[in-house]
């Protein structure tokens, strides 16, 4: 182990790191988990999101070099994930399995991890990850007394003491607290914004929603859908979609809306106009242009069904 | 070695009810040899040697390293804990290297001590031929030798315990007994032809089935053999997830 790769300081992400799956498959006796699912990934934060069973800690498990691909390859910053435990310099893993060494402490288990790691000043680094996650009033009692949300910082603080330019995180949230997940999102923002990649499972849509830039969406052991979660939202033009929009003259806007091409249906009711329309982009840029003509102001114009819920749905009845 | 992983298994194991069991196993033949001096015994050495064989060498010993042997991975493995040490930029060799170490330490720490002991309880008053040492070091290396392939085993199935049990008790307990040839694949037939190379009792008194050297040489393939597989197999090892 060289000293130049002992430690690396916060802030230094490059860029260039990537996950990168091609033509991926994964499958257990008959049972195919994972079907030929192909997908890149920068930094940021990357959603993987499915029903239970979808096969996300499949990929997120090969990713972590701990399932090899049947078929295909998944790389880590260019290199095989798979039989390469030199990738986890660069590379945090927080597993779904909530199993802890009870006997340790939270600090020392976060210093065991950071021994592992092999950095220079392990000591310093669990303390620095400690105070991450909000833990150092806990951190000299044993992991076993700890709550399901301490166990759950005290995890992630192990996954983070040696500064990852890659995060993995398999369904990080699940039976976590509000203030905790408040505080994981403000954490993991923060590390992406270094320019470092991260990656969770997630089946709870709002989550994903909230803090995810990218989302893969796996359903049945295929990626059925991938990229900026409104983007994909935009792109399934042949399901309509519904806006509600104010204005000052709703009744006069309905009328010179009904007449556009875009428009499937309009609505009029006391507050608003609910409209629905198969091409979301051209309707976006007809409703300003037709209320200006009519010399109407408008007030509002809000898609009602953008939640990942709706696009979810969708995806896996497609 | 990794001295991390390493103090890691220590600290593991002096936190599991396994220590106690350990423990309880080591104290049963220094027990039993209380109990054997306090009879009458026409010849002291041969008594003694084949109390050693078949308490120490056929039961405690398979048995305290089959405790240790398939819980120092094995147990992480099964609850999931294996991972904080697997995602880690550290080599297989030196986890299954540190993790050896400490279970086979650990072992010879109850072990040895107790078949000395024991040994030395059953020839008080006689000359000691080589008997309570030959067994001393028999122990030790079957320590080494029995704890490589229990290791091999939890790394290799989820149900080593279950194997560990049916190789102790039916391949050396019976069939090796029954087809001598077989006594070439028996860590008991090792152990028990180098205790019979270094006592220096008569074979009337305890003759091995097997030469002391042979029995040497083949622990020594046996350990080194077992430890490479449990690298190989720990270095495809898989994260069976729940999704």
């Amino acid at each position: 182990m060289t000293m130049a790769s002992e430690s690396q300081p916060a802030g230094s992400a490059s860029p260039a790191v990537t996950i990168e799956a091609v033509n991926v498959s994964r499958w257990y006796g008959n049972i195919v988990a994972v079907n030929d699912v192909s997908f890149s990934l920068g930094p940021g934060i990357t959603g993987l999101l499915g029903p239970n069973g979808a096969g996300k800690s499949t990929i997120l498990h090969m990713a972590a070099g701990f399932l090899r691909p049947s078929k295909g390859t998944v790389r880590i910053a260019d290199r095989p994930a798979w039989q390469n435990h030199e990738m986890y310099r660069s590379v945090g893993l927080v597993p779904e399995r909530e199993s802890v060494y009870p006997f340790l402490t939270g600090y020392e288990f976060v210093l065991l991890s950071a021994k592992l790691f092999g950095l220079s000043d392990p000591e310093e680094a669990a303390h620095r990850a400690i105070r991450a996650v909000h833990m150092e009033a806990a951190q000299n009692r044993r992991v076993g007394g700890y709550s399901k949300g301490m166990r759950q910082r005290i995890r992630i603080a192990a996954a983070i003491v040696h500064d990852p330019q890659i995060l993995l995180l398999d369904e990080p949230f699940s039976g976590t607290d509000p203030a905790l997940r408040l505080q994981m999102t403000d954490l993991l923002r923060r590390m992406a914004g270094e320019g470092r990649t991260i990656v969770f499972s997630s089946h709870i849509l709002d989550e994903v929603e909230r803090l995810a830039e990218n989302v893969l969406v796996i359903v049945a052991g295929r990626l059925v859908a991938s990229g900026d979660f409104h983007a994909i939202r935009r792109l399934m033009t042949d399901r309509p979609h519904t806006f509600t929009v104010h204005s000052s003259d709703n009744r006069g806007l309905a009328v010179a809306l009904v007449a556009d091409e875009s428009v499937i249906g309009v609505e009029l009711d006391d507050e608003h106009l609910t409209v629905r329309t198969s091409q979301f982009a051209d309707f976006t840029h007809a409703a300003p242009r037709l209320a200006k003509t009519e010399g109407i102001t408008l007030q509002a114009l809000l898609p009602t069904d953008e939640s990942l819920e709706s696009v979810f749905s969708y995806l896996v009845k497609r | 070695m990794n001295a991390t992983v390493f103090k890691l298994t220590l600290r593991q194991f002096a936190g599991q009810r396994r220590s106690l069991l350990l423990f309880g196993l080591a104290l049963v033949p220094v027990a039993l040899a209380v109990l054997f001096r306090l009879g009458e015994h026409a010849d002291q050495h041969e008594e003694t040697a084949h109390f050693l064989a078949d308490v120490v060498i056929t039961a405690i010993l398979p048995l305290a390293c089959l405790i240790l042997g398939t819980s120092a991975l094995g147990s992480e493995i099964e609850d999931g804990t294996a991972v904080y040490v697997l995602a880690k930029p550290v080599p297989r060799r030196d986890i299954i290297a540190a993790k050896f170490a400490a279970s086979a330490l650990i072992a010879a720490a109850f072990l040895v001590p107790a078949t000395a002991v024991s040994g030395l309880i059953g020839l008080q008053g006689v000359s000691e031929e080589g008997i309570a040492t030959g067994f001393t070091i028999a122990v030790l290396v079957g320590v080494f030798a029995y704890t490589a392939v229990f290791m091999l085993l939890s790394v290799a199935t989820s149900r080593a315990l279950l194997i560990g049990l049916a190789y102790v008790f039916i391949w050396e307990g019976l069939i090796t007994e029954l087809f001598s040839g077989t006594r070439y694949l028996s860590i008991r037939q090792y152990c028990l032809g180098i205790a019979d190379l270094i006592s220096t009792v008569s074979e009337r008194d305890f003759e091995a089935n097997l030469g002391g050297v042979e029995g040497l040489v083949l622990a020594g393939v046996v350990v080194a053999t077992a430890l490479v597989f449990a690298v190989r197999r720990l270095e495809a090892f898989e994260l069976i997830g729940t999704d």
